[in-house]
């Protein structure tokens, strides 16, 4: 196999790894709001609900995660799983990367001192508009290196979907190395990551320059 | 707390079934009952990282001798081929789940026996010691207390554990190194972090070619044959998949096939 063919096609495999990660960022951050704000939740039973989701899946290796998702519903409901190889993959990142994203969330709304909340009660805040205008904007400065590190794990977390043999890039690069007998491949599978976070790690840097407007 | 667990863990696995389920009513996990119409799908379960019965070719593209078989019998039949890679460690619970219809991978049987529904055997393969040829170990007694590396979940590897096996000559062992890939596995032979591999004959004749520093000992540390693993209840598949074989090795395309493979075709059996 020539270079340029092993270049063409991890790339293709980059591409879906690329695809992982987009769906898994998207689905995510957003999940990982509604969880973090359902913990801090009014009812006892949301709030233990929402601690042992966090606890399973931030206490069992996501490898695992990926294979309950996919293998479950035939095991659990006797289901055909045809087709069912990409959105259990992606349902398995989702969840996993919400837990920790919500408990990052949760750590950035309890840094804001409860005097703020008082603050914006006297001026007439409701509780939405507290959270929305006041604590929010706080909040994403305050976690941004936290979700940088997240997504930057994320990046080489989606190596994983090996598991399921999705051929993304460290799937392609384990085959072809095994048929070219060489580790050429793991070595352009490497670049292809570092090249990856170093591109996230430059916009999340210019995100957080962007927010940093009080100083 | 543990019925929680479990009931949270239901409750997200039902979430994220229902858009599958929907989809895919009309299926049912076993091939059995389509396979005889023209328009059955047949779904060729294996692992990319096991040339060259299944692999990445030299473009880049799935192939292997096992892959252009199974594209083969479906041409016979007039069915529509679906590839689907595994990962190896997981083919049981793919075949199972009907993801697949069968283990046709350089699968051996030997051992196996009674896991799977077998078609028949259409490869001999046997298990060697590699070594580098200026290693001073020239038969299996000289092993005792050396490093010896062998891949995970792969024939060699049971046979170094099984007791009817090769246990008692694994016992004699320095250590035994298990790995991923006998790539990697190779390459720490070649580094002298390991002093030999228990590896199959065609894996092992695939690793040296264009190497001349290594060879086998002539000593077998096992012999075995590769066979199409189904599911126990699937014999209507496995007997269509053994008539095709018949009529592809008697028109010598079994043979044609084979002939691509150098590597493996003195181990192929369908064509003496």
């Amino acid at each position: 196999m020539t270079l340029i063919t092993m270049l063409t096609t991890m790339s293709e495999g980059m591409l879906r790894t690329i695809g992982i990660f987009v769906l898994t960022l998207v689905g995510s951050l957003p999940l990982g709001m509604i969880v973090a704000l359902l913990r801090k939740s009014r009812f006892s039973v949301i709030r233990l609900l929402i601690r042992v989701y966090i606890s399973v899946i931030r206490g069992t290796p996501l490898m695992l995660q990926l294979l309950v998702w996919y293998f479950g519903p035939y095991y659990l409901f006797g289901w055909s799983i045809r087709g069912w190889r990409f959105p259990a993959l992606i349902l398995g990142f989702i969840v996993n990367y919400a837990a920790y994203f919500a408990e990052i969330y949760r750590g950035g709304i309890e840094s804001i001192p409860a005097g703020q909340y008082e603050a914006a009660e006297v001026l007439g805040y409701s509780k939405g508009q507290t959270f929305m205008r006041i604590i929010l904007p706080q909040v994403i400065k305050r976690i941004m290196p936290s979700v940088t590190n997240e997504v930057i794990t994320l990046v080489k977390d989606t190596s994983l979907a090996f598991t399921l043999a999705y051929q993304e890039v460290f799937s392609l690069a384990k085959q072809i190395s095994a048929s070219q007998t060489s580790f050429m491949p793991f070595l352009i599978a490497g670049i292809f990551y570092f090249v990856a976070n170093y591109v996230v790690a430059f916009i999340m840097e210019r995100i957080e320059k962007a927010l940093d407007y009080y100083k | 707390m543990m019925k929680k667990i479990i009931a949270t863990l239901m409750a997200f696995t039902m979430l994220a079934a229902v858009p599958c389920a929907a989809a895919s009513d009309a299926e049912t996990a076993s091939g059995a009952e389509a396979a005889s119409g023209e328009d059955f799908v047949f779904k060729h379960g294996f692992d990319l990282d096991y040339p060259p019965y299944s692999y990445r070719d030299e473009k880049g593209d799935i192939g292997g001798f096992d892959v252009e078989m199974a594209q083969a019998v479906c041409e016979y039949y007039g069915w529509k081929y679906e590839p689907v890679p595994f990962n190896w460690d997981a083919k049981d619970a793919e075949l199972n789940a009907g993801s697949c219809d069968c283990i046709w991978s350089g699968f051996t049987m030997n051992g196996r026996e009674d896991d799977y529904l077998w078609s028949k055997p259409y490869s001999d393969n046997t298990q060697m010691i590699m070594v580098k040829k200026d290693s001073g170990i020239e038969k299996l007694d000289d092993l005792a207390g050396k490093i010896v590396g062998v891949q995970t979940s792969t024939s060699a590897y049971d046979l170094l554990n099984d007791e009817e096996g090769q246990a008692a000559l694994a016992q004699t062992f320095g250590s035994l190194e298990v790995y991923e890939t006998y790539t990697i596995a190779f390459n720490d032979l070649k580094a002298g972090a390991i002093d030999a591999i228990a590896i199959d004959v065609t894996s092992g004749n695939f690793l040296m070619s264009g190497e001349t520093d290594y060879a086998f000992l002539d000593e077998a540390l096992g012999s075995e044959q590769y066979a199409i693993g189904f599911r126990k209840d699937d014999t209507e598949l496995c007997d269509k998949i053994n008539a095709a074989l018949d009529a592809l090795a008697k028109d010598g395309t079994f043979d044609k096939i084979g002939k691509k493979y150098p590597e493996i075709y003195d181990y192929l059996t369908l064509n003496k």
